[in-house]
C-alpha cells in the first residue's frame, strides 16, 4: 500500500497544473462517456431494426445523427482517457471511472424515463461505497501534495 | 437472453478489457520513449481497433435491450481490469483497492440484475 502510494505520489508531483490535471481529465472523460451513452441509446432506438440480422453488428446505428454526436464524444473521452492513463495506474483509474455506472442509470431515469427498482438503488449504493473506498487514499494524497 | 446476445456481450467485454491493458502499456511506454515510434503507434492502433469492435457490438445490443439493463454488464470489467492490471502490468494492488473494486463490481451486477 505504501509503495503504491509513493509511486503515484511521485508521479503526481510532476503532473501538469490546471486543465491538465489528470483527475480533472478523468472527470471530463466520465462526463463525455455519460453523455455519449445516453445519446447512443436514443440514436440506436431511433433506427432500431431487430428483424435485420445485420443490425447485431450495430452498423445501421450510423443512420442516426445522435449516434454520430455520441461517436464525437467517445473520441473526446478516449483522448482524455489516454491522457489519464499516462499518469494514473489502470487499477486505480478504471474503478474510479465506473462512477459512470451510477450516473448512467440515474441519467436513464431522469432523461430517458426508465425506472429504477429498489434492488437497483441498492446496487448504486454499493458502487458508491466501493468508489469511496478507492478514492479515500487519493484524497489524502492530494491533501499532502 | 439468447445465447447469441450472451456471446456478443462476452466478446464486447473481452475486447474492451484487452484494449484497456494494451492502451495502458502504450501510454506507459510513451512516458519514457515518446510517441513517435512504431511500438507506441501499433499498440494504440490495436487498442483502437479492439475498442471499435466493442463499440459496434454494444451498439447492436443497444437496439435490443434497455441501456440501464445492458450497460452494467461492463461493470464486470472493473474486477477483470483491476486484477489483470496487477497480473499483466505489475501494478500494486492494495487490500482497500481490491475490496473497493469488488464492491463496485457487485453493485453494478446488482444494478444489471434488477
Amino acid at each position: 500500500m505504501r509503495g503504491f502510494d509513493r509511486a503515484l505520489e511521485k508521479r503526481m508531483q510532476n503532473r501538469p497544473p490546471g486543465f491538465g490535471n489528470p483527475w480533472l481529465q478523468l472527470g471530463v472523460s466520465v462526463v463525455c462517456v455519460l453523455a455519449s451513452e445516453l445519446l447512443l441509446k436514443r440514436g440506436a432506438s431511433e433506427v432500431a431494426a431487430p428483424d435485420d440480422a445485420l443490425s447485431w453488428t450495430g452498423i445501421n446505428g450510423l443512420a442516426s445523427p445522435l449516434v454520430w454526436w455520441a461517436i464525437l464524444l467517445i473520441i473526446a473521452s478516449f483522448i482524455t482517457w489516454l491522457y489519464v492513463l499516462r499518469y494514473i495506474p489502470l487499477s486505480l483509474a478504471y474503478p474510479l471511472s465506473r462512477v459512470v455506472d451510477i450516473l448512467v442509470p440515474l441519467g436513464c431515469w431522469i432523461f430517458l424515463g426508465e425506472l429504477i427498482s429498489t434492488l437497483r438503488w441498492c446496487g448504486i449504493a454499493l458502487v458508491i461505497f466501493g468508489l469511496a473506498l478507492v478514492a479515500q487514499p487519493i484524497a489524502k494524497m492530494e491533501e499532502r501534495l | 437472453m439468447t445465447f447469441l446476445a450472451f456471446l456478443f456481450i462476452l466478446i464486447s467485454l473481452v475486447t474492451f478489457v484487452a484494449a484497456q491493458l494494451i492502451l495502458k502499456r502504450a501510454m506507459e511506454f510513451s512516458a519514457t520513449h515518446g510517441m513517435r515510434n512504431s511500438y507506441f503507434t501499433s499498440r494504440v492502433a490495436i487498442g483502437v481497433v479492439l475498442m471499435t469492435v466493442s463499440f459496434f457490438l454494444t451498439l447492436g445490443l443497444l437496439q435490443r435491450f434497455d441501456l440501464s439493463y445492458l450497460y452494467p454488464f461492463q461493470g464486470l470489467s472493473v474486477i477483470f481490469i483491476t486484477v489483470l492490471a496487477a497480473v499483466v502490468l505489475k501494478e500494486k494492488l492494495s487490500v482497500r483497492l481490491t475490496i473497493g473494486a469488488l464492491l463496485i463490481t457487485a453493485g453494478i451486477v446488482l444494478v444489471s440484475m434488477s
